[in-house]
């Protein structure tokens, strides 16, 4: 399941260049991605969207979340394209995925934690 | 390469030939084409044909080389000057103390 | 991998998250890191802690990469603080964007540690190089600074050496560059104790301060001899040697050297390497070009050195124009010169030659808009022939004003003849009486017209009568020439004498010769413009002397002073 929702060459890397560092990358993850999330269903122009969807990109790419990543510039792509046909659909593959990898790191918080 | 040499076979006749701009920039390669050479040459030619300019920093040179080739005794000939460098050698009437054809 | 580079490195990303493992990535690369959130606090880091590098979001909220980029960019000034833009922006015209507003390379998401090493190493590598081009460019401008105060303080030293002489009197028109000495360009003006004009224009090889140290010696040697009265012959064969002697093998002055003898009513010509000079008629005509016949000064040794000079008749009114090769170098945006025909047109049109030297200049300024330094000129008018002036002479130990008496007899004879001239040392000699020395001008002036009387005319028998025209002039001069050359016989003889009166002293004076003499009276009873320059000389020593007479059948002068 990790490997469709997460690059583990990123993430190895991630482990490696982080050191101890790990943990609190991954928490801050879990923050601001939740965070995130929330900008995204919050904006109320197309503008906003695209600005919201670029950004959570970034940081999905960055911890290897390559599906995510991916679905986040698809929205990018389309709200800059008015009318925005299929937004709500995409926004809600979005959250599944969001899901997955939310499931994913809060495992690994808790067992880098315990480890 | 600006300034080449050629020697003769027998080692008594050096050849300078100067390209471009016959003028300070050249004051090292110019001297260093007679100081190195093992034997001193009994006739220097300094060939001008390709020269396109002379200034007097370059007439200047040619009496270094011609100290260095034996002062008065020496027997150096500057070849292939165009009008122009001609002029500049005449009004010096470095024709006195070179051979110039 | 922690590098040898260790640079301080800003961070200004405005996702936690990827502001987090930047900031990472880069500290393990063996940098400081400081970190900022957005544009505004970028700028404000950058402030307090100027780093070395910069890497920056393009999005980020307070105030965008782009202006934050802008800021910091002016901010750094001079020097290089490379800005390496962030960004998952993914289409040209956003990337664009970045270099206008002063990026110098992107690093795309997701972050690529060896990417961004390889990075930061060449961003550093042109840090470095902008940092060593303006420390030199400092290094430079210090150098410079200095060169232009040596060259400042050699000016003034050489002023005092070679204050301007007669280049002020009413006869000579000049142009001439401040910076003429630093580019080897000189020109000297004095007058003889017979009040001759000499004028010398010399052109140093080289640029700077090597230009101008030979002018130097070569000043004090043209003023020194040009004031005890040392014919032309003798002063360039001094200046010859000593530059010779002084200067490195490779440097030499170009000179042209006029002596304008009123009392002959002409000039005398050396040109060693220097352009031709004019001589002009007062309609402004050229009646010829004064060549360049000789090496320039320095070049040859005493034994090979050349001093023979060339006379051209020149009445009142009549001038010379001579210059530096500035003048016909001058050149246009084309890189065109000035050249030969352009001066010869100029000379053509002139129709008033008190206008030509304005004339000549504009031209110039016409044809080459840009000034040059080493643009020289000289515009010397003939004037007629004067009493000499008294002259003041060279400082002198002035001694005890005791009454003199005391004889002399000097013989110049057969080969010496060639070259040496006794009458400047016998008028030093005689600048020990007291009661004569503010007559040294007449001293001069009636020895030398004796001297060269009974050399040319009595000695080498030269007829006198040659000198009626232009070409006679040249021809008379250089029969002058070869008759010395080959000279092996003969004298001149002079006698000094000097006793004391009730009220000062008499100073007797004789010249002889070994020539065949002359009908003196036949001479004198001409009416003066008759007597030819020869005997405008006659003329002019009886009015200096207190007694003037000729006996022996012409080969004996005889004068006397009385003070």
């Amino acid at each position: 399941m990790a490997d469709m929702h997460i690059d583990h060459k990123v993430l190895s890397d991630l482990r490696e260049i982080m050191e101890d560092g790990y943990l609190q990358l991954v928490q801050t993850f879990l923050d601001d991605s939740e965070r995130r999330l929330g900008q995204l269903h919050a904006a109320r122009s197309a503008v906003e969207l695209g600005a919201a969807a670029h950004s959570f990109k970034g940081s999905s790419s960055n911890m290897g979340a390559v599906a995510l990543a991916t679905l986040c510039q698809e929205l990018e792509d389309k709200a800059r394209h008015p009318p925005l046909l299929g937004i709500e659909d995409l926004i809600n593959r979005i959250d599944l995925e969001f899901a997955e990898v939310q499931r994913f790191y809060r495992a690994e918080h808790h067992r880098i934690s315990a480890g | 390469m600006a300034v080449e040499t050629d020697v003769s076979q027998d080692g008594k006749k050096l050849t300078i030939k100067i390209k471009g701009r016959f003028d300070f920039g050249k004051h090292q390669a110019f001297r260093e084409a007679y100081e190195r050479q093992p034997r001193r040459p009994d006739a220097v030619i300094v060939d001008l044909q390709e020269v396109t300019y002379l200034d007097s920093s370059a007439l200047g040179m040619l009496l270094l080389l011609r100290d260095h080739a034996g002062g008065d005794e020496a027997d150096v000939r500057v070849v292939h000057a165009n009008c122009d460098v001609r002029k500049i050698l005449a009004i010096s009437n470095f024709d006195k103390l070179f051979d110039i054809s | 991998m922690a590098d040898e580079l260790g640079l301080t490195v800003l961070v200004a990303e405005d996702g936690a998250v990827d502001r987090l493992l930047l900031a990472q990535i880069v500290r393990r690369q063996g940098h400081e890191v400081f970190t900022a959130e957005n544009g505004q606090q970028a700028v404000d880091v950058f402030k307090a802690r100027r780093p070395q590098l910069v890497l920056l979001d393009a999005l980020m909220p307070v105030m965008d990469g782009f202006e934050a980029a802008r800021q910091i960019k002016a901010l750094a000034g001079e020097t290089l603080v490379p800005i390496i833009f962030l960004t998952a922006l993914n289409e040209e015209q956003a990337l664009v964007r970045c270099l206008e507003a002063g990026g110098d390379d992107f690093l795309a998401k997701p972050y690529s540690a060896v990417i961004l090493a390889a990075k930061i190493r060449a961003m550093d590598r042109l840090r470095r190089l902008q940092a060593t081009v303006l420390d030199q460019r400092d290094q430079i401008a210090r150098h410079h600074h200095h060169l232009l105060n040596e060259q400042r303080v050699a000016k003034a030293v050489f002023d005092k050496v070679a204050h301007s002489g007669c280049l002020d009197a009413p006869n000579i028109r000049f142009l001439q560059s401040p910076y003429a000495l630093f580019n080897g360009d000189l020109m000297l003006a004095a007058l003889t104790p017979s009040g001759d004009m000499r004028v010398l224009l010399g052109d140093f090889t080289g640029h700077g301060l090597p230009a101008a140290v030979g002018a130097m010696p070569l000043a004090e040697v043209f003023y020194g001899m040009t004031a005890k009265g040392y014919g032309m012959a003798q002063v360039l064969r001094e200046m010859n040697a000593k530059l010779k002697r002084i200067l490195p093998g490779d440097m030499f002055c170009c000179a042209l050297l006029v002596n304008l003898s009123m009392q002959r009513g002409a000039v005398e010509v050396w040109n060693g390497g220097m352009p031709d000079g004019f001589l002009l008629s007062t309609g402004g005509k050229v009646l010829s070009a004064l060549s360049s016949r000789h090496l320039p000064l320095g070049v040859l040794g005493a034994e090979q050195f050349d001093d023979q000079t060339e006379v051209w008749p020149l009445a009142p009114g009549e001038r010379l124009l001579l210059m530096s090769d500035g003048v016909l170098e001058t050149a246009d945006d084309q890189e065109r010169l000035f050249g030969e025909q352009r001066l010869r047109a100029v000379l053509a049109d002139n129709r008033n030659p008190a206008l030509l030297f304005d004339e000549l200049l504009d031209a110039l300024q016409r044809f080459g808009g840009r000034a040059r330094d080493d643009v020289s000129l000289c515009d010397i008018r003939m004037l007629g022939a004067q009493l000499p002036q008294p002259m003041a002479m060279l400082p002198q130990d002035l001694g005890r004003c005791s009454a003199m008496d005391w004889s002399l007899n000097f013989d110049v004879r057969g080969e010496s003849l060639r070259r040496f001239n006794p009458v400047p040392y016998l008028v030093q000699l005689l600048q020990e009486i007291h009661g004569l020395r503010s007559s040294a001008g007449t001293l001069y002036s009636v020895l030398s017209e004796l001297y060269s009387n009974a050399l040319e005319h009595g000695v080498l028998g030269l007829d006198s009568r040659l000198k009626c025209d232009a070409p006679g002039f040249a021809d008379y001069y250089q029969e002058r020439a070869r008759r010395l050359q080959v000279i092996e016989e003969g004298y001149v003889r002079i006698n000094l004498a000097v006793e004391p009166l009730a009220a000062g002293g008499r100073l007797k004076v004789e010249v002889r010769d070994s020539g065949e003499g002359f009908d003196v009276q036949r001479v004198l009873a001409q009416p003066l413009p008759e007597q030819g320059l020869s005997g405008r000389g006659m003329a002019l020593v009886r009015r200096l002397s207190t007694v003037a007479r000729w006996t022996e059948g012409g080969r004996c002068a005889h004068v006397e002073f009385i003070w």
